[in-house]
């Protein structure tokens, strides 16, 4: 046996195997050879080094922004916690907080709803399915920076195509980029159509896992076509339901090219999300520390999140 | 046909092929009903789904307000390459997301093997890390970055942006990487270590070379991420000849506001790598792969 104790210990420890022989519950503590966990820290190496430089440092400088009076030149004076409490003392940061937040859900449920509902029109076999699968997948394929100029187009001045259309039909001529309340509609339509073939895919990949017997059995059982919907196909795919309605959240919180480029955060910052208003802050108004003090926020928002979510997922995986 | 009419639960199993019955021949009506509705609702949703894209093609391809050709013509993107950068700025776009395609994929492979393999506390704890990084705003790290940088001459340098896409790439492309190789039983590497394989030569002889689905579709994450950035690249890139194509896209747009064939002759330029990429390595792509790691992990 040419196989070093090394690699034994390896595929022992993968394989749940401990060193003592099998049956006995694997030590977390793998039994890598130390060759082995010296190969691993070479492999992992560059990895952590580009996250340290790339997240770690600046997440610590950011904390230290957060906490001075500066600017993009220098560091400026320490303040304490100054900088949070003007952010959380000011309109704007709740009326960007409470439009992202329902950015967020729009953003999340409308192209659950859209991505799903094409996922389960395209999952029986239709003619030319497979042509309007990859159709469907443009809108979140062609980059956002050409999306909203060609949303612009449509929707953009009172002479667009669409506002020209509702004035012909008689609906009056809806602003739509200019009334506060219809661009931040339009808005939410626009992250939408970007995002629900996102949603279409991943609802698409758990349909296909789900095996089509239970549903003859169930239609045999007399159940109607609704409740084997509700009852079987929903519960059979909620675990990737679940993560996709993560992963969305996540996008839709940190989204900054879908709100910037079609509205700029306006009108009278009707569209101004937390991102927005941090990229304002930081770059137009040259307000550092505020600026950073809101990013961090919604860093710190961003990580109890994914930590209480990540373990509800592997705890769902393991049952 | 039958094959078809098969996979619609109601039909019956034998519709046509066995001498249709009555009872059975109404089923299959309803199916056929049932198919020819749901294809005409996806017809509809998708012609109104593609509206802003077919309108960016077709403004792209007619003549302009001054131009006296007739019909389609390609004009409108000749100018745009003889009147703007877009040379230049497809060119600085086409160097940084190979760059970080080939550097993302380079660092997470290796990465994502320690994940896959390694079942240590240490890790564990790397992947919640990784997790945690990638949900994290971008531009939290963009200001202190930005200052760093600046330094360090890396502002308004091709090199500093790629440098930014292959970090914030890199995490969800560990993900991947680790899913993949979770499918790649350990018996061959095992087959590989008999024979004398150090751990690094098994990884990179053996695992490497049996991964071309999982490294082609970490591949095309990271050509779309860095392909289609914008916050990234308007903090960083400040001047003409630096621009990629988003900030061209953008910088034109704002100039020339009525230029409208101009625009979206640029936007057709810019959308086209993605479309082909897409298109010809789609089988390769699966969003349920990146779910599937978050899940397996």
């Amino acid at each position: 046996m040419a196989l070093t104790t090394a690699q034994t210990g390896l595929s022992r420890a993968r394989r749940g195997v401990a060193p003592g022989g099998p049956g006995k519950p694997v030590n977390r503590k793998s039994k890598l050879s130390a060759q082995t966990r010296k190969t691993f820290f070479w492999l992992l190496l560059p990895s952590v080094v580009l996250l340290i430089l790339i997240h770690g440092y600046p997440l610590v400088y950011a904390s230290i922004q957060a906490t001075h009076d500066g600017s993009l030149l220098d560091t400026g004076e320490f303040v304490g916690l100054d900088n949070f409490a003007t952010v959380l003392a000011s309109e704007a940061f709740w009326k960007a907080a409470r439009f992202t937040l329902i950015f967020t859900i729009v953003g999340v449920f409308g192209s659950w709803l859209l991505g799903l509902g094409l996922a389960l029109l395209l999952r029986t076999k239709i003619p030319a399915g497979g042509t309007f699968k990859v159709l469907l997948l443009l809108p979140w394929v062609v980059p956002i920076v050409v999306s909203s100029t060609a949303w612009n187009w449509l929707v953009g001045t009172p002479d667009s195509l669409i506002p020209s259309i509702c004035r012909n039909l008689g609906l009056g001529t809806p602003l739509f980029l200019a009334d506060p309340t219809l661009a931040a509609i339009t808005v939410m339509v626009f992250k939408v159509w970007v995002s629900f073939p996102f949603m279409m895919m991943m609802t698409s990949a758990a349909l296909a896992s789900v095996d089509t017997t239970v549903y003859e059995a169930a239609s045999m059982d007399g159940a109607t076509r609704f409740q084997q919907f509700s009852g079987i196909t929903l519960p059979l795919i909620a675990r990737s339901t679940y993560i996709s309605w993560i992963l969305m959240t996540i996008f839709c919180v940190n989204d900054f090219p879908t709100i910037y480029l079609l509205t700029g955060g306006g009108p009278v910052d009707a569209t101004t999300s937390l991102v927005v208003l941090a990229y304002r802050t930081v770059f137009q108004d040259f307000q550092t520390g505020p600026g950073v003090a809101i990013a961090f926020l919604m860093t710190i928002t961003l990580v109890v999140i994914s930590v209480i979510l990540y373990r509800q997922i592997r705890k769902s995986s393991v049952e | 046909m039958s094959a078809v009419l098969h996979a619609h639960p109601k039909s019956g199993p034998t519709l046509g092929v066995t001498g249709p019955g009555k009872p059975r021949r109404a089923l299959s009506e309803a199916g056929l009903r049932g198919r020819w509705w749901r294809f005409t609702a996806i017809l509809a949703i998708t012609a109104i789904v593609l509206i802003p894209i077919v309108v960016t093609v077709l403004l792209a391809f007619t003549p302009g307000p001054n131009s006296t050709a007739t019909g389609l013509t390609f004009e409108n993107i000749t100018d745009v390459f003889s009147k703007t950068l877009a040379a230049t700025w497809l060119q600085n776009s086409l160097i940084t997301t190979l760059s970080t395609v080939a550097v993302s994929v380079a660092v997470a492979a290796p990465a994502g093997y320690v994940l896959s393999r390694g079942r240590s506390r240490a890790v564990s704890g790397y992947s919640l890390l990784l997790f945690v990084m990638q949900s994290l705003p971008i531009i939290t790290s963009v200001v202190p970055l930005f200052i760093l940088f600046a330094g360090m001459g890396l502002v308004d340098n091709l090199m500093g942006l790629t440098i930014i896409y292959v970090g914030s790439t890199m995490t969800v492309a560990t993900w991947m990487m680790a899913a993949y190789f979770d499918s790649i039983p350990i018996s061959l590497e095992e087959a590989s270590w008999i024979d004398g394989c150090s751990v690094f030569g098994s990884f990179t002889k053996v695992v490497l070379r049996n991964s071309l689905p999982g490294v082609l579709s970490t591949a095309i994450f990271a050509f779309l991420l860095a392909w289609n950035d914008y916050l990234v690249a308007i903090v960083f890139l400040r001047s003409n000849e630096i621009f990629t194509l988003p900030m061209g896209v953008q910088s034109f747009f704002q100039q020339n506001n009525t230029d409208w064939s101009g625009v979206m002759a640029l936007a057709v330029i810019m959308m086209l790598p993605p479309i082909i990429v897409f298109a010809t390595l789609n089988k390769y792509f699966s969003v349920g792969g990146i779910g599937g790691s978050l899940a397996g992990r």
